[in-house]
């Protein structure tokens, strides 16, 4: 127990020395804009009851005036009249009782005035003090807006550190990528609904045969560090990407661009080698540009010096980074698009999932960057600011086999596992239903280029069949199948910390035990894993492995113009297909997709694609989970679910009407 | 009846009472461990359900059906306890036997030649002892990747340096003896006399030791579990404790019947083994 208790505490000490940082960070707590405007509406409404008051109490006192002139005025009444008394001093009847009445007025007008005058004197103190109260009031809601004039700081919590976040040190996909968007701008940008849009540049225009792209550039957008913003920046992005292509997706991004020619200082053109669809997505969108004057010179890019911060044009700086704990981002108030609506970010890594939650419960966070496990939706939406965003996302989890040994080299093989899947049991039980149901033909559901004739079929019986009929049967009766006289006894390996891949795994064993395929977990390091499936995350390389579970991040879903890379033959361009596939059909689609220059003929190329995936199975899709995103809504719930791509992106940190 | 004599009655009284208890605390030990012997023992009949077959939704509440409830992927955690039992306790004990085995061979080699050798290899086992324990067992554990073979290396690998170090100091006092002089003198090969006459002089400190380290042991494979480098498809209490972890039962109610109950159990365990080794040194090492 103590051993165990040691490591507990350790891990304690980590969190709270890391909360403790945090709270350094973040110095004191900032108040929303919620909370300042219901302060300053409240300091308003005083004001004008203060005000009222006033009036109601000048009104008071200029009653009191006129009653002490009455006062007055009967006062001289009754001299008046006890003069004429005197004069009369018979004492007719007459003069009498005017005297009478004058004093009784006199009475009356006294009393009045006294009754005024106390009113009045009440009225005045009332509005006196209800003008303190105001003023108070005022006081306290212009410090509190003044205390929030850097108004908004969210806390992120991340899971993994991201290096120094520039486009050569990212580490993750996501939220690495992300984040690095944040610092940085790429030619065009994604809205809501995963489509680009012109950002940097202006307008973007291609020609018929889909070789041009020509852009114009805004105007006037600056570095962070004061230096403006041409097409020669761009010009030289490109080169650099394509010049330093160690770890770098964005060279990869690139292929196929022969040149790109400045035409002026705001406008250029991409001349591609061949035609290319979808340069938008796979390039204008992904690609950040970089400072020629900070970058000109860097030699090795991942290891060189950048200083304190990146360069780049994006919204926020990246001004602290505290390697393994902590990043702190600064709003760029000269953004080109408007000044962000949160003037600081703060992510802070944490070591897992559950520390994070943990801190976002106690409110030592603001959101989470990362999505958040099935069975802790129910429990954190339950919880008072906390709220869910949700929504689709194109990661994916599925079934990698090396398809070019046996025996997954028979399509039999693969369409008996792909058979024997019960994906909405596995949707059910590991994901408790916040995931989508696999598509056999890869692409999702909700994305525009699905072909909904592809549902997926669970049917153990008819996999068994097709088994048997091609000869996969079991002869010494052990309960698993032959093939070339060995049993089909495979290892499934997968990354261990996953453990919801895991689960997955696990699911699988028993599914593929009901067709006679006997399969063992073997649960290893992420970087054993992706050694045996992606060796040196080249398929050149080849494989180590039988089957293994797998995922994608999103952006090899989003861009169905993708598909070509997945499942292309390795020397036809297919440099994610890790399961060695090959077909002479698909090798020519996936020639025609990137040269087909209207949507429809590429629309029509893909739903074909579909069809052959669902067929011959590359791969098993089982599910694409589902996107959740847990926050603090009494911070900031301005978030911008980006379909398939999740909150983690400027527009959820621009003003709405920064966004395009 | 002189004074005297009654004074020794009195000390022989305490001395009596001092006894009883280390037999109370290894009676209690015994007991522990008994019961959770048997419990991994006939698993099969007293658990409930099949631990590795889905039987109900996930996540289910404690019911009469399933007094633990059920875990993340709906299998039943009291089926899941009973049968963890024998994961647990296996790579406890063997574990320990690993080490004992390794422990006893040092310790006699190095006691019966003190001299280069004997020295040459207890500066090898201070090096052991002095490596920061957990970061070591961390890093070999997620070297050798996971499996019960390598979980039990792991701990038999970093648990044999004590008992080497005890056995050692018998074996010392045990060359100088006459009888095994004596041998040697009469020109006895070493292997002979070490078999023949050391080693089975060595075995209750040997018994005592390997009981201590079998408490050792289940604690540090619950610790490897919890941590993700065991092998979390085999069902421990360790990695009940991981999966628990990782589906965020910490933060829910759950941690009543999916975090306690496995957490209960391997204190159970490790304290039965404790009290049994505890009991024992009093017996071979009475000035303890």
């Amino acid at each position: 127990m103590t051993t165990m208790r040691r490591f507990a505490s350790s891990k304690a000490l980590t969190l709270v020395l890391m909360l403790g940082l945090m709270a350094a960070a973040c110095g004191g707590e900032d108040t929303s804009s919620e909370e300042v405007s219901a302060a300053q509406a409240q300091a308003a409404t005083a004001q004008s009851e203060a005000a009222a008051a006033q009036s109601e109490a000048e009104s008071a006192q200029a009653e009191a005036e006129a009653a002490a002139s009455a006062l007055a005025q009967a006062q001289a009444d009754l001299e008046a009249a006890q003069a004429a008394a005197s004069a009369a001093m018979e004492g007719d009847e007459a003069s009498q009782s005017a005297l009478a009445d004058a004093q009784a007025a006199l009475e009356e007008a006294e009393q009045r005035a006294a009754a005024t005058a106390e009113a009045s004197e009440e009225a005045v103190a009332a509005a006196e003090s209800a003008l303190a109260e105001a003023e108070q009031m005022l006081d306290e809601a212009m410090m509190e807006q003044e205390a929030a004039a850097g108004p908004v700081t969210v806390r992120a919590a991340i899971t993994g550190d991201e290096a120094t976040l520039n486009p050569y040190t990212y580490i993750s996909g996501f939220p690495g990528w992300n984040l690095l968007m944040l610092q940085y701008d790429s030619l065009m940008q994604l809205d809501a609904a995963g489509i680009p849009q012109p950002w940097l540049a202006d307008t973007v225009s291609v020609n018929a045969d889909l070789t041009e792209y020509s852009f114009t550039m805004v105007e006037g957008v600056t570095w962070h560090d004061g230096q403006p913003l041409t097409a020669h920046d761009v010009d030289f992005s490109v080169d650099y990407y394509i010049n330093n292509v160690e770890a770098s997706r964005f060279a990869r991004d690139l292929r196929g661009v022969e040149d790109l020619v400045v035409t002026g200082d705001y406008s250029a053109t991409f001349v591609l080698g061949s035609p290319k669809a979808g340069f938008e997505l796979a390039a204008l969108a992904d690609i950040p540009i970089i400072p020629r004057h900070v970058w000109e010179g860097v030699e090795v890019p991942s290891e060189h010096d950048f200083g304190a911060t990146n360069i780049g044009t994006g919204p926020y700086k990246l001004v602290e980074y505290v390697e393994g704990q902590s990043y702190r981002f600064e709003a760029n108030p000269d953004y080109f698009r408007g000044a962000p609506a949160v003037e600081e970010l703060v992510v802070i890594v944490f070591a897992d999932d559950a520390g994070a939650q943990a801190a976002i419960r106690t409110g030592e966070v603001d959101v989470i960057f990362e999505r958040i496990p099935p069975e802790q939706i129910p429990l954190l939406d339950a919880q008072d600011p906390l709220d869910i965003a949700l929504g689709p996302e194109f990661t994916t989890q599925m079934i990698n086999y090396d398809a070019s040994k046996r025996p997954f080299d028979d399509v039999a093989v693969r369409q008996a596992i792909n058979l024997a899947m019960d994906r909405q049991d596995i949707v059910d039980t590991v994901f408790l239903g916040a995931a989508t149901v696999g598509s056999p033909g890869w692409i999702h559901p909700e994305h525009r280029s699905y072909n909904p004739s592809m549902i997926p079929v669970y049917d153990p019986a008819a996999a068994n069949a097709l088994l048997d009929a091609a000869g996969y049967v079991d002869g010494d009766g052990d309960g698993v199948r032959e093939f070339d006289g060995q049993p089909m006894s495979f290892e499934i390996i997968t990354n261990a910390p996953d453990s919801l891949r895991l689960r997955i795994a696990e699911l699988t064993v028993e599914m593929l035990a009901a067709i006679g395929i006997e399969t063992s977990v073997a649960a290893v390091e992420t970087g054993t894993w992706e050694q045996a499936v992606w060796p040196e995350f080249n398929v050149n390389n080849g494989r180590n492995y039988d089957i293994a579970m797998w995922g994608w991040s999103a952006p090899v879903q989003a861009d169905p113009l993708r598909l070509p890379q997945l499942v292309a033959s390795i020397p036809m361009g297919g440099f994610l297909n890790l399961t060695g596939y090959a077909s002479a059909e698909m090798d020519a689609l996936s020639a025609a997709l990137p040269v087909e220059s209207t949507e429809a003929g590429r629309i029509a190329i893909l739903l074909r694609m579909q069809e052959i995936i669902a067929e011959e199975l590359p791969f098993v899709l089982l599910l694409y989970p589902d996107g959740a995103y847990v926050y603090d809504s009494s911070v900031y719930s301005d978030w911008e679910f980006i379909a398939g791509q999740g909150i983690v992106s400027k527009l959820s940190l621009l003003p709405p009407s920064a966004r395009p | 009846m002189t004074v005297a004599d009654s004074r020794e009655r009195a000390a022989r009284r305490t001395a009596r009472r001092r006894s009883r208890i280390p037999t109370l605390f290894g009676l209690a030990g015994g007991l522990i461990v008994g019961i959770l012997v048997c419990g991994a023992v006939f698993a099969p009949w007293l658990a409930p359900y099949d631990p590795t077959e889905r039987v109900a939704r996930p996540f289910l509440f404690p019911s009469s059906e399933h007094l633990l409830g059920t875990n993340d992927i709906g299998q039943d955690l009291l089926s899941e306890m009973i049968f963890g039992a024998r994961v647990s306790l296996t790579i406890g004990i063997v574990a320990a036997a690993v080490a004992l085995l390794i422990g006893t061979t040092v310790g006699v080699v190095a006691g019966y030649y003190p001299k280069r050798l004997g020295s040459a290899m207890m500066r090898g086992v201070d090096v052991i002892l002095i490596l920061p324990f957990l970061p070591l067992l961390i890093v070999l554990a997620a070297y050798l990747g996971r499996s019960l073979l390598n979980t039990i290396l792991v701990i038999g690998v970093l648990i044999w340096a004590e008992p080497a170090r005890i056995i050692r100091s018998q074996v010392l006092s045990l060359r100088s003896r006459e009888y095994v002089l004596a041998a040697r003198s009469m020109g006895a090969p070493d292997r002979w006399t070490i078999l023949r006459h050391i080693v089975p002089r060595t075995g209750l400190l040997a018994t005592g030791s390997f009981v201590r380290a079998v408490s050792n042991a289940i604690l540090l494979e619950a610790a490897l579990s919890f941590l993700g480098l065991g092998d979390p498809i085999q069902k421990s209490w360790g990695s009940t404790l991981f999966w628990a972890q990782s589906r965020g039962a910490f933060l829910t109610p759950a941690w009543k019947w999916w975090v306690l109950p496995p957490g209960l159990l391997i204190m159970l365990a490790s304290l039965g083994f404790a009290l049994i080794a505890f009991s024992l040194e009093e017996r071979i090492n009475p000035r303890l």
